[in-house]
């Protein structure tokens, strides 16, 4: 695993040794004293200890996270996989020692496993986002290709009546045999023959290599 | 997705007082306690073995299960510290130098009395009594440890599995040494070592995966 957590990023810096002088922008460092206190409270049962403890660490956590992750869901994601995580194993925290290297391994090693199961959904699926609004077929994004409506249309135009008006009703509007028949007042049997001949005909006229209507 | 304010109302709503744990020296001291009641337990019940007085005048045996005895206190000592978030992961290191000198006592062992692994005679029959030594430490002292760990949730169960593992070792092979005679090496080197393999290979395959279904 000590493999796996160097490749997050660089090491996190939230140590004992770090005072809060050398942060004095307000860093973690400099809340760190905060935090212990507010998490010896929370331990005991104080709410309101808890909330403030939880609400300042979650800038931390975060900036923390989007050094892993670029998206915003990924980095929300993963800061509330480790607010859980402390939920759930806040007994394990000793309240006479700092709380910063907890609150980092925690973190680390869930920004770790969230890397990893984003690593695994990414072999699965892939996310449609804006610009891929499109269908997964090639032959759908060749703008040539949109013009194939035009050439239909003309190739049908160029059939013989009776195949025209069979492939117009039956294929174009898309009627049944009965209504096509009462339209064009073709026999059932005629329109089927016309429509199979005007199909090969058409196949004929636009050239499709293999066949398909 | 819940909003991350939502979830820290929600967290805080369910904070209820916690108890945190002790120390993970007093941890592992309480287990190493409990191990040695088992020991005590099946010694009162099984007796020791009846040259185990003659025994006890060898450096080698005397070497060999000191070295034993360090390997599972410091590995119990580093499982318990690992497990707790945010300790060094150095603490692994603690059991290594004497179960580099417990394995070396063994294999010293091997070799010296090579002569007599040949003439020796091997009784199957006592090797079933050693399996049932085995499981009746190990056993007991493997739950406990597990357990106990279970209880910190450790973020990262394999190698406090597999410390958890080597320390549930190097006590069992004290409890088959005080019961059973080796005098024959290549059965040492089985037992010693099997065991190890055992504990170590049973922490790393299924002590990570038991350690890693703690709630998070």
């Amino acid at each position: 695993m000590s493999s796996r957590s160097r490749e997050i990023g660089p090491e996190l810096t939230l140590v004992t040794e770090t005072t809060s002088a050398a942060h004095p922008t307000g860093g973690p460092a400099a809340h760190e004293l905060d935090w212990t206190i507010f998490m010896a409270r929370s331990q005991r049962g104080d709410r309101d200890a808890y909330r403030r403890l939880l609400e300042s660490v979650t800038p931390y956590l975060r900036s923390l996270a989007a050094r892993t992750f670029q998206a915003r869901a990924d980095v929300e994601d993963a800061v509330q996989d480790v607010l859980l995580t402390i939920h759930a194993i806040r007994h394990t925290y000793d309240p006479s020692r700092p709380f910063g290297p907890w609150l980092a391994a925690i973190a680390h090693r869930r920004i770790v496993d969230c890397l990893r199961r984003h690593g695994r959904a990414r072999g699965r699926e892939t996310s449609i986002e804006d610009e891929h609004e499109t269908f997964a077929a090639p032959e759908a994004n060749l703008q040539e290709q949109a013009s194939d409506g035009r050439v239909l249309r003309q190739a049908v135009d160029e059939l013989p009546p009776g195949q025209r008006d069979a492939i117009r009703l039956l294929k174009l509007e898309g009627l049944s045999l009965k209504e096509a028949a009462v339209a064009s007042g073709m026999s059932i049997a005629a329109l089927k023959v016309a429509t199979h001949r005007g199909l090969k005909n058409l196949r004929k006229l636009i050239g499709d290599p293999k066949g398909k209507t | 997705m819940i909003s991350t304010p939502d979830l820290i109302e929600s967290l805080v709503a369910r904070a209820a007082p916690v108890r945190p744990l002790r120390s993970p020296l007093a941890r592992s001291m309480g287990w190493l306690l409990f191990a040695a009641l088992i020991l005590a337990l099946i010694v009162l019940s099984h007796g020791v073995r009846p040259d185990l007085g003659l025994s006890l005048r060898q450096p080698q045996f005397v070497v060999s299960n000191l070295a034993a005895l360090l390997t599972g206190v410091f590995a119990a000592v580093a499982a318990f510290m690992v497990s707790i978030p945010g300790r060094s992961r150095n603490w692994l290191l603690l059991p290594v130098p004497a179960l580099v000198v417990w394995m070396s006592t063994v294999g010293y062992g091997c070799l010296t009395s090579w002569v007599s692994l040949r003439s020796g005679e091997l009784r199957l029959g006592d090797e079933a009594g050693c399996f049932a030594a085995l499981v009746l430490t190990g056993a007991p002292l493997s739950l406990s440890v597990l357990l106990m760990l279970r209880r910190a949730a450790p973020l990262n169960p394999t190698p406090v599995a597999i410390s958890a593992g080597l320390a549930v070792a190097g006590l069992t092979a004290i409890a088959l040494s005080l019961f059973h005679n080796h005098d024959v090496s290549v059965w040492i080197l089985f037992w010693s070592v099997g065991t190890v393999g055992l504990f170590v290979a049973l922490g790393g395959l299924f002590g990570s995966r038991m350690l890693a279904g703690a709630p998070h």
